[in-house]
């Protein structure tokens, strides 16, 4: 089942919603059952209605009992929204093999919403560049995930990165508590972004960053100089082979390690998503974060 | 070390070309995009470039030889001996073989002395030496070519003997020059002559050598007084039977003055005698008058007793012709008066009476005897009975000859009598300042002269014919045929398109009219003028274009010059020695043709110091370049090892990029 988590088998399936069942399926037939994961419908608990919740899992013997609305709540079943913020800048577009970062990180994102959708969480998505371009409201409901695949569709890469102005407008939008997924390749200051990102944790949800990255950012094996023409500002730039192997990896290490250690303090946590690696990294990390947000 | 031509050097810019391919080009590949430039920092050309230069060898190999190229294009020279060991030269013996080195010099001849001397070049050459042997008069004879064998060498300097030619220095600057650039060494041009002044040109810029041609003069004789019978006025043809005058003018080059005795003699035998006192260095006229001249070509030859060095000029030949008159028949309209006035005043004062001219009106014709008349001229006849028609006709069959002229009258019929053809149309150029002019004259056809006698004739009516293979000697501007002529059997008909009567052209009014009528007689007479002698160099003609039929020339001393194939081809012969030449042209005529020693050959002053020192001044900006025999330092040229080490570096080069581009192919 592991080649149909590898992104190069997935771009060539047309359709983020069969993508996205090849990945969970294949990823949940990967594991063993386990505790940390549990998916059986063992009664939990109740807790109130929330605006968005799916009436069908309201208990409705305790809402005639008592008028009031309660939703039954069982072990390894939902209690959560899952909030998917999905960076559609130029950069993104970027590729050095077949499955460009934007693709990596559809996949990522349709994944985990379908995930989400099976483990019965609330899945909303937002979609931006250097503003708001598109949003799906979190949602438990039947049709969500088309809502938010539909969406994905269409994120199709523009302009660049500007994580302040529409982190800004997303507080509004994340008063529940909650896993946020934040998917980029967080081109900015380390410090610029933790500051940017940190007020999404404000109030108790868990913020991934999902670091999506190319190999060749990652590791760049080029030979020679070579004139490099940056995807959001157009700048040129002669960059030598020498530097690239040796210079660039250095400061793309410092980079990662600043944002880990940033995402750290401020109780997030930083994954890096390499798209040439198979897409389980991303599920698993989701599922332990989800798990920790219970 | 130098540089002939420093801005070659320019070409060492061409080595940017491969440090553009091999650096350059490599760095400005196509912008290839990335996700972002924010880790990265600019590039520090130069470091890597160096360090990471792509085939450096090959590289290297490259920039060399487009180096070595410009440099050998600048034309790299070093002065000095190169290697301590002096060039080989090509000696080029060039011996004066003119008629003055005949002239007596001590024990020999100036020859002998010029061939000793060569000789003596020639022995002490050096071992890588080449000597090549040239005779100089009047042409350049190429006798060897260069040759390490001395013993060659001196066989052809031996066989060189004196020519009757006269010499000329100003071919030295052409032949040998040709030699010597082909030669690739140091040239030495060695002349062995008596440096006669009048061999030299005028301008003394012909004398110029290339560079790097050194030239060492070895005259030989020396100023010496000599007396010549410079020329002869005898008269070529004599119709007269009076005994004719001659004159012969006797000159002294460097001579003092003295008192010289001329013989003539006439076939031989002595016609008569002169004394002349020559002044010093002048000349005098010996007559002989009263002079008896037989029947038909007759040998004359004056001479001196000079005892000087030059016997060769110390007489002089010449041939005189006696013949009878010839008689010809100018038929003409009754009333046609102006025509035989004008044209037989032109024969009369033209020909010197060779030709008796009689003029009979047409209607007198059938009476007329044609057996003793060498031509007739049908002068504007209008009506001719196709009986005396068909009777020139034969008359011109059997070797006659037949001019006919179109004027107006003539015009009225259509048929040309025995020329045969039709008249086209008459140009007629009538009104004020309406005439035609003659804009075409065969040089080669006797009668017609040249185009420069006819200016200013006016011709205001013409015949319009069309030649038909005729030999057209003269034509109008607008291209109408004047003049034509064909064979008719064994003789001749020639057509005139125009009268002779002072109506249709203004003609008879200018004096080219004389010199045209008796050209015109002498050819329709079978009696081309003749000159009374040549020199050695001209040429004579042998026969008419066109004419076929062998020829014999022999030469003074009775050879036989001419090939079976010549004799049925030659147009033309030149006179090479001094003497009588026997002839006998295609049509079956016999002449003697006397050639005498170009008498500028007489004067054997040698040209002045001054003028011998520039013409060695001239050769001595070349001369640095021989001088390697003299001890002096020369530019060596590097060109060939330049190219040499350039086309080394091309085979090396061939052999890295292919190790190269075999590694590039062999790659997976």
């Amino acid at each position: 089942m592991q080649r149909w988590l590898d992104p190069q088998v997935l771009n060539a399936i047309s359709g983020l919603d069969l993508v996205a069942r090849t990945v969970v399926d294949g990823f949940i037939a990967g594991l063993h059952r386990s505790t940390d994961f549990g998916f059986s419908q063992e009664f939990a608990e109740y807790r109130a209605y929330m605006p968005g919740d799916d009436l069908r899992h309201v208990d409705w013997n305790v809402y005639a009992r008592s008028g009031r609305m309660y939703l039954k709540r069982f072990q390894g079943e939902t209690n959560s929204v899952l909030t998917l913020l999905l960076d559609a800048s130029n950069s993104m577009n970027f590729a050095s093999h077949p499955v460009s970062k934007i693709n990596y990180a559809r996949f990522t994102a349709a994944a985990l919403a379908y995930l989400a959708g099976r483990q019965r969480d609330a899945a909303g998505l937002i979609v931006f560049d250097d503003e708001v371009r598109n949003r799906v409201r979190p949602s438990g409901t039947h049709g969500q995930l088309a809502r938010i695949l539909a969406a994905l569709e269409g994120a199709e890469p523009r302009s660049r990165t500007r994580f302040e102005a529409p982190l800004a407008g997303f507080q509004e939008l994340l008063r529940r508590r909650g896993v946020v997924v934040f998917i980029s390749d967080f081109y900015a200051d380390p410090g610029r972004i933790i500051r940017a990102v940190e007020p999404l944790s404000a109030h108790g949800s868990e913020v991934v960053l999902f670091h999506v990255l190319d190999p060749q950012e990652l590791r760049p094996d080029l030979e020679g100089p070579a004139l490099f023409v940056d995807l959001e500002t157009g700048e040129r730039m002669e960059v030598s082979g020498e530097y690239a192997r040796g210079r660039y990896r250095e400061r793309m290490g410092e980079h990662l390690t600043r944002l880990a250690e940033g995402a750290r303090r401020a109780g997030m946590s930083h994954h890096v998503l390499d798209t040439g690696a198979p897409l389980d990294g991303a599920l698993a990390q989701y599922l332990r974060v989800r798990t920790a947000a219970l | 070390m130098g540089l002939a031509a420093p801005l070659w050097l320019l070409g060492l810019l061409t080595v940017a070309l491969p440090l553009y391919l091999h650096l350059l080009r490599r760095s400005s590949s196509r912008p290839q995009p990335f996700a972002s430039l924010m880790l990265f920092e600019p590039h520090q050309p130069g470091t890597e470039r160096r360090r990471r230069l792509r085939y450096p060898l090959l590289l290297s190999l490259r920039l060399a030889l487009l180096a070595l190229l410009a440099l050998a294009f600048a034309g790299p020279y070093v002065r000095g001996r190169l290697l301590a060991v002096p060039p080989d030269r090509l000696l080029v013996l060039v011996i004066d073989d003119s008629a003055s080195m005949a002239a007596r010099s001590g024990a020999g001849t100036r020859l002998q002395q010029a061939q000793r001397a060569a000789l003596a070049v020639a022995r002490s050459r050096r071992g890588g030496d080449r000597v090549q042997v040239l005779a100089l008069d009047s042409r350049v004879h190429v006798l060897t070519q260069p040759l390490g064998d001395t013993g060659a060498v001196a066989a052809a300097v031996d066989a060189v003997t004196p020519t009757d030619a006269r010499g000329s220095f100003a071919l030295l600057g052409a032949v040998p020059g040709a030699l010597a650039r082909d030669a690739h060494t140091p040239v030495e041009i060695h002349l062995f002559s008596d440096l006669q002044a009048t061999g030299m040109p005028a301008d003394l810029s012909e004398l110029q050598l290339p560079p790097g041609v050194r030239l060492v003069l070895h005259p030989v004789g020396g100023a010496a007084p000599n007396w010549t019978v410079e020329s002869v006025d005898a008269p070529a043809q004599v119709w007269d039977p009076r005994p004719a005058r001659i004159q012969a003018v006797i000159a002294g080059f460097g001579t003092p003055a003295a008192t010289r005795t001329a013989t003539l003699f006439i076939d031989g035998r002595q016609a008569g005698r002169a004394q002349v006192a020559v002044p010093a260095g002048g000349r005098s006229v010996a007559s002989f008058t009263a002079v008896a001249i037989p029947f038909g070509l007759s040998r004359g030859v004056v001479r001196i007793d000079a005892a000087d060095a030059l016997p060769a000029d110390d007489e002089y030949d010449f041939v005189m012709q006696r013949a009878e008159r010839v008689h010809g028949l100018f038929v003409h309209q009754s009333a046609d008066t102006r025509s035989p006035l004008y044209f037989g005043a032109a024969a009369g004062a033209a020909s010197e009476a060779a030709v008796q001219l009689g003029d009979i009106a047409v209607q007198q014709l059938p009476r007329q005897d044609l057996a003793g008349v060498s031509f007739v001229i049908l002068d504007d006849v209008a009506q001719l009975p196709p009986l005396q028609e068909r009777r020139l006709e034969a008359y011109v069959r059997a070797g006659g000859a037949v001019l006919v002229s179109l004027g107006p009258a003539a015009a009225q019929r259509r048929d040309i009598p025995v020329f045969g053809g039709r008249i086209g149309a008459l140009r007629r150029y009538e009104g004020p300042g309406q005439f035609a002019v003659v804009g075409q004259a065969d040089a080669a056809y006797p009668p017609a002269g040249s185009l420069g006698e006819w200016s200013g004739v006016r011709f205001f009516y013409a015949a319009r014919v069309d030649p038909a293979g005729a030999r057209v000697g003269l034509a109008l501007a607008d291209g109408t045929p004047l003049l034509m002529e064909k064979r008719l059997g064994a003789g001749r008909v020639l057509l005139f398109a125009s009268g002779f009567d002072n109506l249709t052209n203004d003609l008879p009014l200018h004096p080219v009219f004389v010199a045209f009528a008796d050209r015109l007689l002498r050819h329709l007479a079978g009696r081309p003028e003749r000159a009374a002698a040549r020199t050695v160099g001209d040429y004579v003609e042998l026969r008419a274009a066109g004419e076929r039929g062998s020829v014999d020339v022999r030469e003074p001393d009775g050879n036989r010059p001419l090939s079976l194939d010549q004799a049925g081809k030659l147009s033309s012969w030149q006179l090479q020695r001094a003497g009588f030449y026997d002839l006998q042209y295609a049509d079956g005529r016999r002449d003697v043709v006397a050639a005498n020693l170009p008498r500028l050959e007489s004067d054997l002053r040698p040209a002045p110091p001054e003028t011998l020192a520039l013409w060695q001044a001239q050769a001595r900006s070349g001369a640095a370049a021989a001088a390697a025999g003299t001890g002096s330092e020369q530019p060596r040229s590097l060109w060939w090892y330049a190219m040499a080490a350039a086309l080394a570096l091309v085979l090396l080069e061939s052999v890295v990029a292919g190790r190269y581009l075999g590694t590039q192919r062999d790659a997976p």
